[in-house]
């Protein structure tokens, strides 16, 4: 049982390994790579996806699955970018907020309460969320920026979510540290965090040992979409534009990074320390290979090789993942559930 | 002394009930009432709508989204997923395209080496799934970010022209007043529905999506079942790819952008669980025509294309949502676990 | 001598360099019936795994008809005649009962047709295979509208049906009544006049001199003895299996009978729910371990789920210490104060992937993670207390996850979990269901514990000599009411099975 133990740190090491390659390769391919100011521009665009990282990887931990945040992402700028001359540029980012978590809420309730399969329900609400953005802005990209100049100050708050700094950190980079460090001190140490352990180990078993399952799994996705809203916030304050084409394709970056860093698509499995890895080996790699002046497509080819390659390294390793059980949908009807589902070898010994 | 054993549940009107609020011919039901529902909408919204030449419309659009259809709901039944169709499409006319007007290469030549591709693109995935065991969501979501940057790395990001007429025939051509490529995909869904239905192997699908357990010890090869069906979803999504260059006379790497999407609600919608095991290809014919036709009504009454991908979205969750509803209220009626 | 239809020579077998079967030798002769027994952790499912193919022996010789045979795949084992019928059922819930029995091959059309489906002929196969054990089920019926019970014959039907010369049976009774049983008992008896080997693994024991004419003991991985079923008793065989003695409970039974009890704990009023179980009404006192028999399907465990809250009873009142209660849900179960021991520890019972300590916390968060937040020092205090009062063994310590427990440690996992959580009633569903005989007494003994502290236990069980063994007093039922109520001074085999098969109490 202690090989449990051993393959979880091994496969931080072999992330750090990775990294300190990478860092290495790309230091000596280009010149610009270990510049301060690139340095600080590639933490600025691992915000992002570090921001929903963190709660992705809380989400699927638990067994879920959120295809919709990108949308979701787009959605939220769009809203404030909409809502900024009628509302005020804070009360729309407050409103962004809202509107990403309440994405995220209905994508909790008809995973947990109607029972439709999460794959589907996100990427019915990706499709949703990313129309409404179009609806919304129209098609066009939607600059953000005071039109009349009556909220001089609010703006300059706004703008300090996106540019500002905080104990000489940029804003975005401050607050994804932040974030990963709650992370780990709620997956640690509290309720929620076992929670979502046990809840991706063994729903059924959970629901039966008396768990809130259901209040949960709500919360968790709520706070996904949430993580979107805040994104967007930030997002939307350093580009000074909100854009219904953004984010596209976020989620598989996102997928990758924690996939790499060790998280099961089944739940019950993964570390913070581990998708912080992987969203650092990643975006490592991307923001190295844009340097190099390789086009947008080859980096998404290099995206997917590398999700493979995260996942088919722990396959040969530890050979014994149930690959058709995550697809199951979020059933939390108790009762003798189809003895064939059951996990593989039968005895107990 | 052998004593009999208890008769399956009685057959009293609640388990019967029961039973057949659980079935799928209530599925069918459903949307078959949904799909009248629509266009009843859609005609009292515009006068064109029931018209002869639209529906030979919404007929040429079948073509690409039943054809890939197919190969996905094979890939559900067994219980996993293609999200990497769209990608695929775009790639066997981009590289039709780059053979045919780069190379020389004969047009029908470069044609079959784009499906070939395509085909490939197919094993390579299904080898993944079936014998380095990855999850299917994974590799195909991979080889969905590799193929499409593919087609954008060998088409320089270009649009192409394929003006050649005989190549046209394919997506544009009609005979007696309907579009070859409706009649194409017709001829696959009478195949394939025979070969589900009628063949071992169609049957094994079956099993190994309601089962990989009792398959795999009933002697059924699974992998290779699945290393089959996975080439099948490449080689249809590169057939459907060839019929879009054909409609539109031209290769573009953008191409077939959202088909997964589409493809996976409207092989949902006809009730083909995620979960594996059960499905059937007219309930997914079924679905594709009520997608179709949604979209085409929308643009008949002219809502804005924003709404386009919102109102699908919002058809598939109710739709779905629904089901499992339905499901939910009925399990405790007779012959239960 | 007629060469024995099957033997496993000197098989070795190691994981990961440590020795699972250590010089494990077994013959089979034609129509004869083998029983395998032995704790947990013996090495019977690996012997079995590596006949039928699915595990490859390291050493040592299997022969069949005197020759010798190598198995690479489940597929090689199959083509020498050696069939499987596991504990867990593996079938396509959406395929109908005949596909599921000609799985792979399903007859096909004669002649330039071969490669189309013969329907007809599928279903009259279907059939004849159904008829070898008379079972009146419609063939074209959905493997997900059988009852359990059904699928599970269904299964055994699917083995015989390949035309097996060695059936591997594994724990073929555990969800079966005692009427189905003596029906599988009858099939075996038929199958023995073909010639065809049995090899019956159980921990019922009862079941095993019944039906085995031979009994090989397996401990720890070697051989320990091969005894015909006449020379050898009960007690010898659980002394050869545990490698020390263990009590009888007679002794017990007479101590439980004199037992006194406290007021009521739990009480029920007649609740009923359609279809399961109809004005229900007992009550359970502290102290009390009672007893609820009944045959599969009369009603016992939907009647514990819905006290739990799994299900929902639709008439009726639950009381708890004399107050109404309503429990619409697990969690509601555990507030009122009821613990639930389900059936499936693997499946419904306990998160495999986590540890020890962190099942038996499971359902105590109130306490031990108050605001919120966990209190490690608290937790670990809680933990060990329930792992040295219960006596739960495990590898690596507390930490260890919960897989690699046997399932009696397993089991007890599960109960620490609600005595941790301070439960004033547990309900058990078959508390002992694949745990083997040491570890058995084990969990009788602790159950008669935690009534002395002054628990109130409801026992759903199917086997009567556990009923018998354990309860103070035992409660039938039979197509969801209550036909009986004895004491246990004055309970017997005889009156339990039939108030349970519907004769009047």
């Amino acid at each position: 049982m202690n090989t449990m133990r051993v393959s979880g740190i091994s496969e931080i090491m072999s992330l750090v390994i990775m990294l300190v390659i990478i860092i290495v390769f790309m230091g000596q391919a280009s010149p610009v790579f270990m510049t301060t100011r690139n340095l600080e521009n590639m933490l600025l665009d691992i915000s992002t996806v570090g921001i929903l990282a963190v709660f992705t990887t809380l989400l699927m931990i638990g067994g879920g699955l959120d295809l919709s945040i990108g949308a979701t992402l787009a959605l939220c700028g769009v809203v404030i970018g909409a809502l900024q001359t009628t509302l005020g540029i804070l009360p729309a980012a407050g409103l962004a907020l809202v509107v990403g978590a309440l994405v995220g809420l209905l994508n909790g309730f008809l995973v947990t309460y109607v029972g439709i399969n999460p794959l589907i329900t996100t990427l019915g609400m990706l499709s949703i969320a990313r129309g409404l953005a179009f609806v919304f802005s129209d098609g066009l990209t939607i600059p953000v920026f005071d039109n009349d100049g009556t909220q001089q100050a609010a703006y300059d708050v706004f703008t300090q979510f996106g540019e500002g700094q905080v104990l000489g950190i940029a804003t975005p980079v401050f607050v994804m540290l932040l974030l990963f460090g709650i992370g780990l001190l709620i997956l640690q140490f509290t309720a929620y965090g076992r929670a979502m352990y046990a809840m991706g180990g063994n729903a059924q078993a959970s629901h039966l040992a008396g768990l809130a399952v259901r209040r949960y799994r709500m919360i968790a996705y709520t706070l996904s979409g949430l993580s979107a809203g805040l994104t967007a916030v930030m997002l939307t304050s350093r580009l000074y534009a909100a854009d219904p084409r953004a984010a596209m394709g976020i989620e598989l970056t996102v997928i990758t990074s924690v996939v790499l860093g060790g998280i099961s698509l089944a739940g019950g499995k993964g570390t913070l320390i581990g998708t912080a890895l992987g969203v650092l080996v990643l975006s490592t790699l991307l923001n190295g290979m844009k340097l190099l002046s390789t086009s947008t497509d080859a980096q998404n080819i290099a995206q997917g090789i590398v999700l493979l390659l995260a996942v088919g390294l722990d396959q040969l390793r530890t050979r014994n993942i149930n690959w058709s059980k995550w697809l199951r949908g979020s059933r939390l009807l108790p009762g003798a559930a189809t003895p064939s589902k059951a996990s593989a070898s039968s005895g107990s010994d | 002394m052998q004593q009999t054993l208890p008769v399956s549940p009685p057959s009293n009107k609640v388990v019967q009930l029961g039973r057949w609020l659980r079935g799928e011919r209530l599925t069918t039901l459903n949307l078959f009432v949904t799909f009248v529902i629509i266009c009843i909408i859609f005609a009292s919204q515009a006068q064109y709508f029931l018209t002869l030449e639209n529906f030979v419309n919404i007929g040429r659009t079948l073509g690409v989204v039943g054809i890939v259809s197919i190969g996905m709901t094979l890939v559900l039944i067994t219980g996993g997923v293609d999200i990497s169709v769209g990608s695929v499409a775009a790639l066997s006319g981009v590289i039709t395209s780059i053979l045919w007007l780069q190379s020389g290469v004969p047009l029908g030549f470069a044609t079959l080496i784009g499906l070939a591709a395509c085909t490939l693109v197919g094993f390579i995935n299904g080898y993944l799934i079936a014998f380095v065991r990855i999850n299917p969501l994974i590799t195909t979501l991979a080889s969905f970010s590799i193929v499409r940057g593919l087609a954008f790395v060998l088409s320089n990001g270009q649009t192409n022209q394929l003006n050649d007429d005989t190549f046209k025939l394919l997506g544009r051509g009609e005979i007696v007043g309907i579009p070859i490529s409706l009649l194409l995909m017709i001829a696959l869904y009478v195949a394939f529905f025979a070969l589900m239905h009628f063949t071992q192997f169609g049957r094994n699908l079956y099993a190994i999506g309601g089962s990989p357990d009792a398959s795999r010890l009933a002697g059924i090869p699974v992998r290779r079942h699945l290393l089959i069906v996975y080439t099948l979803s490449g080689f249809l999504a590169g057939l459907a790819g060839i019929i879009i260059a054909s409609q539109l006379a031209s290769s573009a790497p953008r191409a077939a952008t959202g088909l997964e999407f589409t493809v996976i609600a409207a092989v949902v919608l006809g009730g083909t669980s995620l979960s594996g095991g059960k499905g059937s290809l007219i309930g997914t014919l079924v679905g594709v025509f009520i997608l179709r036709v949604l979209d085409n009504g929308l643009v008949q009454t002219r809502v804005s294309s924003f709404y386009q991908d919102v109102i699908s979205g919002a058809v598939l969750l109710l739709a779905v949502g629904f089901d499992q509803i339905r499901l939910k209220l009925t399990s405790s009626l007779g012959g239960k676990p | 001598m007629n060469t024995p239809l099957l033997e496993m020579q000197h098989i070795q077998k190691s994981f990961y360099g440590v020795k699972v079967l250590d010089d494990v030798s077994i013959d089979l002769a034609a129509g004869e019936t083998l029983a395998l027994l032995g704790e947990n952790g013996a090495g019977k499912s690996t012997l079995i795994k590596i006949l039928n193919g699915d595990y490859l022996r390291d050493d040592g010789e299997v022969l069949i008809d005197g020759k010798p045979v190598h198995f690479s795949e489940p597929r090689d084992a199959e083509a020498h005649g050696i069939r499987m019928i596991y504990q867990e059922l593996h079938y396509a819930p959406e395929l109908s009962v005949a596909e599921n029995l000609l799985l792979g091959r399903l007859p096909r059309r004669p002649g330039a047709l071969g490669w189309i489906v013969d329907w007809n002929l599928t279903r009259k196969q279907a059939q004849d295979a159904l008829a070898l054990l008379n079972v009146q089920i419609d063939p074209m019926t959905k493997m997900r509208d059988l009852s359990v019970v059904e699928r599970e014959i269904i299964e055994i039907v699917k083995a015989l049906s390949r035309h097996a010369r060695i059936i591997v049976m594994d724990e073929p009774t555990a969800a079966l009544t005692p009427p189905e049983v003596q029906q599988l008992f009858q099939i075996i008896r038929n199958l023995r006049e073909r010639g065809v080997g049995i090899i019956y693994i159980s921990h019922r024991l009862d079941e095993v001199f019944q039906i085995a004419q031979r009994v090989t003991v397996l401990r720890d991985g070697k051989h320990v003895g091969t005894r015909a079923i006449a020379d050898v008793t009960h007690k010898a065989l659980v002394h050869m299996m545990v490698g020390r003695e263990i009590e009888e409970r007679t002794q017990v039974r007479q101590e439980l009978a004199a037992v006194q009890t406290g007021a009521p704990v739990l009480e029920v009023r007649n609740l009923s729910k359609r279809g399961a179980f109809e004005d229900i009404s007992l009550k359970v006192a502290a102290g009390e371990i009672v007893g609820l028999f009944g045959l599969l399907g009369a009603g016992h465990n939907n009647l514990t789920q819905a006290i739990f809250g799994i299900e929902r009873a639709e008439r009726g009142t639950i009381y708890i210490n004399g107050n109404a209660v309503e429990v619409r849900s697990p969690r509601d179960g555990k507030r009122a104060g009821i613990g639930f021991v389900p059936l499936d520890r693997k499946i419904n019972g306990l998160v495999l992937g986590m540890s020890v300590r962190k099942n038996i916390t499971l359902s105590n968060w109130r306490v031990l993670a108050p605001m919120g937040v966990f209190w490690h020092g608290q937790e670990m205090q809680h933990t060990r207390h329930w792992v040295d009062q219960l006596g739960i063994r495990m590898a690596g310590g507390i930490e260890t996850h919960t897989r690699y427990l046997s399932g009696g440690n397993q089991q007890k996992v599960v109960l620490s979990r609600w005595l941790e959580a301070n439960v004033r009633v547990l309900l058990l569903n078959e508390p002992t269901w694949g745990v083997d005989v040491g570890a058995r007494s084990d969990i009788y003994d602790q159950l008669e514990a935690l009534a002395a502290q002054g628990l109130a236990i409801l026992m759903v069980s199917s086997d009567i000599d556990e009923v018998l063994t354990v309860s103070h007093r035992i409660l039938t039922i039979y197509k969801g009411r209550l036909t009986g109520e004895f004491m246990q001074a004055q309970a017997t085999q005889e009156k339990l099975l039939q108030a349970a098969a519907g004769g009047g109490a």
